[in-house]
């Protein structure tokens, strides 16, 4: 008997055999975490190949088809996520075989890998997921692995901060549950074809708004942000980079699915969702700039970030809304791979220096320069500085908005620009002035092979604006607002 | 003359609402569980009043049982660490401020206005609705097994209940890479009554629990609510240290909790392959690869929800025994 597999069930399977094997065999997770990711790294390129040449790819899992079954889809969206995901995930874990290394690490070692790919598999299960209710189990796979690798570096913070971001998370997927039971009651089916063009009946307009609470809640969208600063600030930094790199896309995602799919809101609703986006800029950028931690300020800007792609989503109201999804994507890819970066790096001058006082930065007479240059081209992507894929993202975030008219989304962007500016400004004069070390300064120091990896991703978010054009153009393929009015 | 039934439906809806009233309101944890348990032992029945059988059995075995468990565990626990019931359960842990009167009622009238609103939804949307069951009537002949609920878990959205098995997986794993330390709570003290249930215990246990995974194919049962019974006799064993959870016995746990989940997703993804797709059982053999599934799952659900009742992975304790004072 022959098996014939499909790229699309292997990007879900192979991490969660994967997570199966790591966690049985404790001593080679490493190993079995790093082909893992390489194997499903290869699933999603077969899989990006299949959708480039023959457009979206649909496979009704047990041969019934929706709305009965459950039927997995990739287009170009989906696998421009997955692609994120895999990419960033396989740097990030090279990254993670050496900030793991040390003897007293054993047990963080031992179940990073079984956490991290069972994240890896609830991810991939929600880019590729095509049913509501599916979409609700995998992001409670995901919270459930997310909170494993918060808590994972065991210090006392990381537990509190991770025991929050649980009760966060949970009260999130049960708000969409429910959300979702609304659409059962009225649709009687579940799968995303069946909400396209349905009338929106009070029912469906409660299911939308108890889903999109649930999923800010998830995303950390102001204010209902309260949870993430300490929770991306606390963990360890490979788990602090999945964290803000690629975890809090997933429940993004879901929100641009259900914008795709659903009876989306009025232009009242949307211009909320842009202020609370508006809300999350400011008010990330001002703790940003106040925070006295390294990490700390790097998870606010997380928190400002998320806010700026609420604002893309809202940037040229109801009638632009099938073109600001692009904006959006663009902006999710660029906080993804830049973020993961930035964290990375940051856990790296943590680790040379000793700590990650911002104040102190520059006492030291160790300097990381590697990692602190990592850290630089980070954030020229986070601050959106050209070439990088930031920049075309804030780019067509602006463009949609001034052709539109809508001047306040641009003057938004500009000051959360300006304020990223101040923010990031605060930890490169601790990068560059030398004054305050006493000992002489070993300039050299703290180059290590575990800034390759880093330093990848963040020449990866300057790099792929130059390849904004094909992109955009993939991310199009099996075109998601073909169905908007 | 009333319909006694309605009668007893209004009393037993009225009786949940005043449960879940006092269970928040009750200031004292301990009565605050029990309220707690047997408002899910009654939203069981009401299940039952719902014609939901799948669910209520799965309330009282997971929602109730194992939850309200976990629950008295925990406590014991905080009531360990803290030394005295009254103190704060954690230290380092400030009581919170007293909460304003008007931001009280501030918060109730919103979520007041919410509930009106989500109940506006609800009695707006089709009484009802058209559902899945005609579709799972259509398609039950060629599901291998002659339960609809078994028949939409295992085969229709079998992904789905692997996804959840996933949850469990990810759970314990979770909890068990929590470094909990070398102390553990001691166990409150078994009297004589307590090992001689047990004992009498266990064998029924074992029966019922077998016979709801078994009888799912046809009636209402099935992998969990078999699985939460099983657990209980996981319970029982570690709260009469009949069975110590040792170093030397992770390996096998280890397998024990990823059984189910690796069993189904092999099963899935092999069972793909000329013509057919994964998750899509040969009809021939579907009654044998559902119940396959159902008892490795079954058992794996029973393993990990005993351990998450235990709450750590059994390291290896230093010389001198157990840090219990």
């Amino acid at each position: 008997m022959s098996v014939d597999l499909s790229p699309i069930t292997l990007a879900i399977f192979v991490p969660l055999f994967g997570a199966i094997m790591a966690f049985l065999l404790p001593r080679a997770a490493s190993v079995i975490g790093l082909a893992t990711l390489a194997l499903t790294t290869g699933a999603v390129i077969w899989l990006a190949r299949a959708v480039l040449t023959g457009g979206a790819v649909v496979l009704p899992l047990g041969g019934w088809g929706a709305p009965l079954g459950i039927d997995l889809r990739a287009d170009g969206l989906s696998v421009a996520m997955l692609g994120l995901t895999c990419a960033v995930g396989f740097l990030v874990s090279v990254a993670a075989l050496d900030s793991l290394k040390g003897a007293q690490q054993a047990r963080q070692r031992q179940y990073f890998w079984p956490l991290w790919l069972l994240l890896l598999t609830g991810m991939n299960g929600v880019y590729l997921g095509t049913d509501i209710f599916n979409l609700y189990v995998m992001i409670e796979v995901i919270a459930l692995a997310a909170v494993g690798l918060t808590v994972l570096s065991g210090s006392r913070a990381a537990v509190q901060a991770g025991l929050e971001y649980m009760y966060a998370s949970i009260l999130g997927a049960l708000l969409f549950l429910m959300g979702v039971g609304f659409i059962y009651l009225q649709l009687g089916r579940l799968d995303f074809a069946g909400l396209t063009g349905a009338e929106p009946t009070g029912a469906l307009i409660a299911a939308l708004a108890l889903m999109f609470v649930g999923l800010a809640l998830k995303t950390a969208l102001f204010p209902l942000h309260f949870w993430l600063p300490a929770a991306h600030a606390n963990a360890t930094a490979p788990a602090s980079a999945l964290l803000s790199g690629l975890v809090v896309k997933a429940a993004l995602y879901i929100v641009l699915r259900l914008a795709q799919y659903m009876p989306f809101p009025s232009e009242t609703l949307l211009t909320l969702v842009g202020l609370m986006g508006a809300g999350a800029v400011i008010w990330g950028g001002i703790q940003a700039l106040r925070a006295e931690r390294l990490k700390l300020l790097v998870a606010w800007s997380t928190v400002a970030q998320i806010g700026l792609i609420f604002v893309a989503f809202a940037r040229a109201g109801e009638v632009g809304l099938p073109e600001s999804w692009k904006a959006a994507a663009l902006l999710i890819l660029a906080h993804g791979i830049a973020k993961a970066a930035m964290f990375l790096a940051a856990g790296r001058i943590k680790d040379e220096i000793g700590h990650d006082v911002i104040r102190d930065l520059d006492r030291s007479p160790i300097r990381p320069t590697l990692a602190q240059f990592t850290f630089a081209l980070a954030a020229i992507s986070l601050i959106g500085l050209p070439p990088s894929l930031g920049f075309i993202g804030k780019w067509s975030l602006m463009e949609g908005a001034m052709a539109a008219g809508y001047w306040h989304w641009v003057a938004v962007t500009m000051a959360g620009t300006l304020m990223s500016v101040a923010y990031f400004s605060r930890v490169f004069a601790g990068f560059l002035r030398f004054d305050r070390v006493r000992a002489p300064v070993g300039e050299h120091q703290g180059w290590a092979l575990a800034d390759a990896a880093p330093l990848t991703l963040a020449l990866a978010a300057i790099g792929l604006g130059l390849l904004a054009a094909p992109i955009l153009g993939f991310i199009e393929i099996g075109y998601p607002f073909g169905v908007a009015p | 003359m009333a319909d006694p039934l309605m009668i007893f439906d209004i009393l037993l809806a009225l009786s949940i609402v005043a449960l879940a009233t006092a269970s928040l309101s009750v200031r004292d944890q301990f009565t605050m569980i029990v309220l707690f348990i047997i408002f899910g032992l009654l939203s069981a029945l009401a299940w039952v009043r719902l014609s939901a059988p799948d669910v209520a059995l799965a309330e009282a075995a997971i929602g109730t049982g194992v939850t309200g468990a976990l629950l008295l565990k925990t406590l014991h626990h905080l009531r360990f660490v803290s030394g005295s019931r009254n103190r704060q359960p954690m230290t380092g842990v400030a009581p919170l401020p007293p909460v304003p009167l008007g931001v009280t009622l501030a918060n109730a009238a919103f979520c007041g206005l919410i509930t009106l609103g989500l109940a506006a939804g609800f009695l707006g949307a089709p009484a009802a609705g058209p559902g899945f069951d005609m579709l799972v009537a259509e398609a039950m002949p060629t599901s291998g097994v002659a339960h609809p609920v078994t028949g939409v878990l295992l085969n229709f959205r079998a992904y789905d209940t692997l996804m959840e098995v996933v949850v469990l997986l990810a759970a314990v794993v979770a909890v068990w890479q929590i470094e909990r330390g070398l102390s553990e709570a001691p166990a409150p003290v078994m009297g004589v009554v307590w090992q001689g249930f047990a004992r009498l215990a266990l064998p029924a246990i074992v029966v019922v629990g077998t016979y709801l995974l078994w009888g799912g194919a046809e009636a209402p049962g099935g992998a969990f609510q078999g699985g939460a019974v099983l657990a209980a006799m996981g319970l029982l064993l570690l709260l009469t240290r009949a069975y110590v959870p040792q170093p030397g016995h992770r390996g096998i746990a280890r397998w024990a909790f990823v059984l189910g989940t690796g069993v189904f997703a092999l099963v899935a993804l092999l069972v793909a392959g000329g013509g057919r797709v994964a998750f899509e059982y040969p009809l021939e053999h579907a009654k044998t690869l559902i119940l396959l599934i159902e008892g490795m799952v079954t058992i794996s659900i029973a393993v990990t929800l005993a351990a998450l009742f235990h709450g750590r992975e059994p390291v290896a304790l230093t010389t001198g025994g157990r840090h219990d004072t």
